[in-house]
């Protein structure tokens, strides 16, 4: 536990020296505080609103909107991930499905998740399930292919240790090449949490009118520069905060590729 | 009685363009029950592949395996093979490794347990079963691999150069441990190695294969009572007979490549 207070605080010191600069900055004159406002200006006008942004049917608390994009971009990740590992083992399972799915997927994986905003509007409406599906569209193409590649590179003692001692074909999949490709594929979903984590506030900016990115888009349509810096630091301290969860689940429960 | 017969069997593997290579032409090796056989050659040989034929994993191209009379068509419950380093599985601990061929025949989680830890006693692992692989060093990871081996009392026990990955030191522990645990079990062991010592110090019989395709090509019984000693001027003989074998086809397959 003390490494990991440690960590957390040798990650902090970088910070608290940029913000002691922009304060500096600001009290001195030489930053303009119109377009960055320092943190003791724009927390001080959080508390002062008692988290409150918004107006009418558009407020929301600001611990609201984290829950809500966390809970988005938590439950997209989750949903592909699963769905990702399935159709990637099924897809290795077959020849015949390989041929008739892997270039379609492979033609659905380079397209930015933002693009899915629109359609996702359109098919769910105005909600979390239209976030969800664009989380859910970042990742899914791209893990599948990285979980017919992980099937691949299983190393072929494992396998065949396991056929030695009377496993199925189909105890192969679920005994060693299920868990084997765990780990490779997690680690693919950590590089891309970033760009689904972008598409989801793209989603709330343009559509879904809740949520933190939403506090950004109030900002600008309010012209005060205070909420903008406000959303901007809220996204970025949760999506920190979110990388850091799947930074713990990788170490904690899907930790033997790395431990290798 | 068990026993093993390979008889004329040759394994060519498919390559690109219709270029095939043959890794094993006639060979022939019949192993009896209980014993303990070491088959030695060069790097390349098909000493590998043989193993894998007898364990059913790869087709033959021609000749046949028969265990106990019967041809081999598949994976078969009499046979468990030992790979060298990282054959254990990585997600599972020290226990739930030994007893993966007993879960994977559907074996009662209770009767599981109790030869796991029987087994694991044996070969003095008790303390480590909730350890994970790479928490052990190497020498215990090739101990859970024969504690695997050994839990579903096969009849036939095929190493592919299980020490091979280890320092000087561990493998000596190692091989001594083998021996001991082996006389325990009735397994018979065919067991692949490149080292001339390794093979005169565990063998009953040590089996030459010849470099690229592979071939049997001597037959040596090795003659001394265990524990057998390094040392020994009648080990030293053995030694100088097989090292001038290995040594011509050690030439003879540099100059094939």
């Amino acid at each position: 536990m003390n490494g990991v207070l440690k960590a957390a605080a040798a990650a902090l010191v970088p910070w608290l020296v940029l913000v002691g600069l922009w304060e500096f900055g600001a009290a001195t004159g030489s930053l303009a505080t119109t377009l960055f406002p320092p943190p003791s200006s724009f927390v001080k006008f959080a508390i002062e609103n008692d988290f409150r942004v918004g107006f009418g049917s558009e407020a929301m608390t600001v611990p609201a909107a984290i829950i809500a994009s966390s809970f988005r971009v938590v439950a997209g990740l989750a949903i592909g991930f699963v769905a990702a590992v399935l159709t990637g083992i099924l897809v290795s399972m077959s020849r015949w499905l390989s041929i008739a799915l892997l270039p379609i997927v492979r033609g659905l994986a380079p397209i930015a998740p933002i693009a899915w905003i629109p359609i996702g509007i359109v098919i769910f409406g105005v909600g979390n399930p239209t976030a969800i599906f664009v989380v859910f569209t970042g990742v899914y193409f791209l893990l599948t292919l990285s979980t017919v590649a992980a099937v691949q590179s299983v190393d072929e003692r494992l396998v065949k240790t396991a056929r030695t001692y009377g496993a199925s074909p189909r105890q192969v999949w679920t005994h060693v090449i299920f868990p084997a490709v765990l780990p490779q594929v997690f680690t693919m979903l950590r590089i891309n949490f970033f760009a689904a984590w972008m598409a989801v506030l793209a989603a709330e900016m343009v559509g879904l009118k809740n949520g933190v990115g939403m506090i950004v888009i109030l900002g600008r349509e309010m012209f005060n520069p205070n909420l903008i810096m406000l959303g901007i630091c809220i996204i970025g301290v949760t999506g920190y905060a979110v990388d850091a969860l799947l930074l713990f689940i990788q170490r904690k429960i899907l930790w033997w590729k790395t431990a290798e | 009685m068990s026993s093993l017969e390979i008889d004329a069997v040759r394994k060519v593997w498919p390559g690109a363009r219709g270029l095939e290579t043959t890794a094993i032409e006639d060979a022939s090796l019949r192993v009896s029950s209980g014993e303990f056989v070491a088959i030695l050659g060069p790097s390349g040989c098909g000493k590998s592949t043989l193993l894998e034929l007898c364990a059913g994993l790869e087709p033959l191209s021609g000749g046949r395996i028969l265990i106990d009379g019967e041809p081999v068509t598949g994976p078969n419950p009499k046979v468990v093979m030992v790979f060298q380093e990282h054959s254990l599985f990585p997600w599972l601990t020290v226990e739930d490794n030994v007893i993966f061929g007993l879960r994977m025949k559907g074996m009662g989680i209770d009767e599981r347990w109790r030869r796991g830890r029987e087994v694991l006693e044996r070969v003095r692992l008790v303390k480590f079963a909730k350890h994970y692989p790479h928490q052990l060093s190497g020498g215990m990871r090739q101990r859970v691999a024969i504690a695997r081996a050994l839990v579903g009392q096969p009849e036939f026990i095929l190493m592919d150069e299980p020490f091979a990955a280890l320092d000087f030191q561990t493998r000596v522990l190692m091989q001594q441990f083998l021996l001991e645990i082996w006389s325990g079990f009735q397994s018979t062991i065919l067991f692949v190695t490149h080292q001339i010592d390794e093979a005169v110090l565990l063998a009953d019989r040590v089996v030459v294969m010849s470099a690229a395709p592979g071939r049997v090509l001597e037959d040596v019984k090795i003659d001394l009572p265990r524990p057998r000693s390094m040392t020994d001027p009648a080990f030293n003989d053995y030694r100088m007979r097989l090292t001038a074998h290995m040594e011509r086809e050690v030439m003879r397959a540099a100059e094939f490549q």
